[in-house]
């Protein structure tokens, strides 16, 4: 299956942090995804395709340290992927197109992701700093209402009504409309 | 999944080291403070330190060496780390190198309208300029290996970009601690021939990026 931008990035701060099961599941969900890069770029040749996946993941394991934690992962990972091909065409002496970044994070369907999150960011600035808070702890954070409210030291109804017009407010600007 | 694939994951996740925040600074840091002890050691075994250091550093042109040569090593330095991540492509950082250099053009501009005419010449040559450049050259490679040794970890995209801003770096930090024994007081001889001693190790730097940074 594939997963998200943010469950890749999850299990590389994981390994980042020293969790090697998390560093092991990161890399077996890369081998598809690396897989169909290599693929969409070097017609036929399985066994160079394979050859491009290991080495790739040797480079993510090597070079794990030049990802950094606050960037959107498969950012870094088409990037590094990217290089091997590069290189990989250089050897051969054959000649690969060296594509923009955006465009191979479009093409294997991860721009939206990436932007995603930071458009929603950009969204919640847009609102009141109790409203923004409180949409953050409960829908990006995954906090329950009750531990947002502790947290927050506000009352629980409180944080469900900040939840509640924060909501509303923020459809009303996707549509266009004005903000209530 | 292939097996051998397979296998070389299992291989990988049995080495999971803990990897520190901001291990490229530190990594870049540290390869650069292990060259600039082996120049510092050159210039005090084979050039001495200025006998007049201790009253040099209450003057103006003292502190206007440095502060171009660390300005540039500086903004060289952070150019290198943004090179260093396989997402760093963009030359864009490299463009504020150019104003210490507009800076000491303007002190230089100054200097000129200052000295007599006759007098430009030897001002611009100083009593150095045939050794300065070759000179922070030799002083840049031992900061320039111990970059090399940062990059080992790290992943460039750009390898003659990287290897440029590396070897202009290198090249900085050397004119710097060369600074401690050169005596040249003139605005224009630095501007001239530490610049052209930190270019030539910048091209040095650009000639053997893609050889020695590959990975």
């Amino acid at each position: 299956m594939r997963h998200s931008e943010q469950q890749l990035r999850a299990w590389m701060t994981g390994g980042l942090d020293g969790d090697a099961a998390a560093h092991a599941a990161l890399l077996r969900a890369l081998v598809p995804l690396l897989g169909a890069f290599f693929r969409r770029r070097l017609s036929g040749a399985d066994a160079d395709v394979d050859d491009l996946i290991q080495e790739t993941l040797l480079a993510v394991h090597e070079k794990r340290a030049t990802y950094d934690r606050g960037r959107p992962f498969t950012a870094w990972l088409y990037a590094v992927a990217r290089y091997r091909l590069i290189d990989h065409c250089r050897r051969r002496r054959a000649t690969v197109a060296a594509e923009d970044l955006a465009d191979i994070l479009a093409t294997e369907g991860f721009d939206n992701q990436v932007s995603a999150r930071l458009d929603v960011e950009r969204l919640l600035d847009g609102l009141p700093p109790k409203q923004a808070r409180a949409i953050r702890a409960t829908h990006l954070e995954g906090l329950s209402v009750a531990e947002a409210a502790r947290t927050s030291g506000l009352g629980e109804s409180d944080v469900k009504v900040s939840v509640h017009r924060g909501l509303k407010a923020l459809a009303a600007r996707i549509r266009g409309g004005p903000p209530s | 999944m292939n097996m051998d694939t397979e296998q070389l994951i299992i291989r990988l996740a049995q080495d999971v080291p803990a990897v520190r925040r901001h291990a490229v600074a530190r990594r870049i840091a540290l390869g650069m403070a292990c060259g600039a002890v082996v120049t510092v050691a050159l210039v005090l075994a084979l050039l001495g330190i200025r006998p007049d250091l201790a009253t040099a550093v209450h003057g103006f042109p003292f502190w206007m060496k440095w502060a171009y040569t660390i300005s540039l090593g500086a903004l060289a330095i952070s150019a290198t780390a943004r090179l260093a991540r396989p997402t760093g492509v963009s030359l864009k950082p490299l463009w504020p190198l150019a104003v210490p250099a507009l800076l000491l053009t303007g002190i230089g501009i100054g200097e000129l309208a200052r000295t007599p005419a006759q007098q430009w010449l030897a001002m611009w040559l100083g009593a150095s300029w045939k050794v300065c450049p070759w000179l922070v050259l030799m002083l840049a490679i031992p900061i320039f290996i111990g970059l090399l040794w940062s990059f080992r970890k790290l992943a460039p995209a750009r390898l003659r970009a990287a290897g440029a801003t590396a070897g202009l770096a290198a090249g900085a930090w050397a004119a710097t601690i060369y600074c401690l024994h050169c005596p040249e007081v003139s605005a224009l001889f630095v501007l001239t021939w530490y610049s052209a001693g930190i270019a030539l190790a910048a091209l040095l730097g650009a000639l053997l990026g893609p050889k020695l940074l590959r990975w």
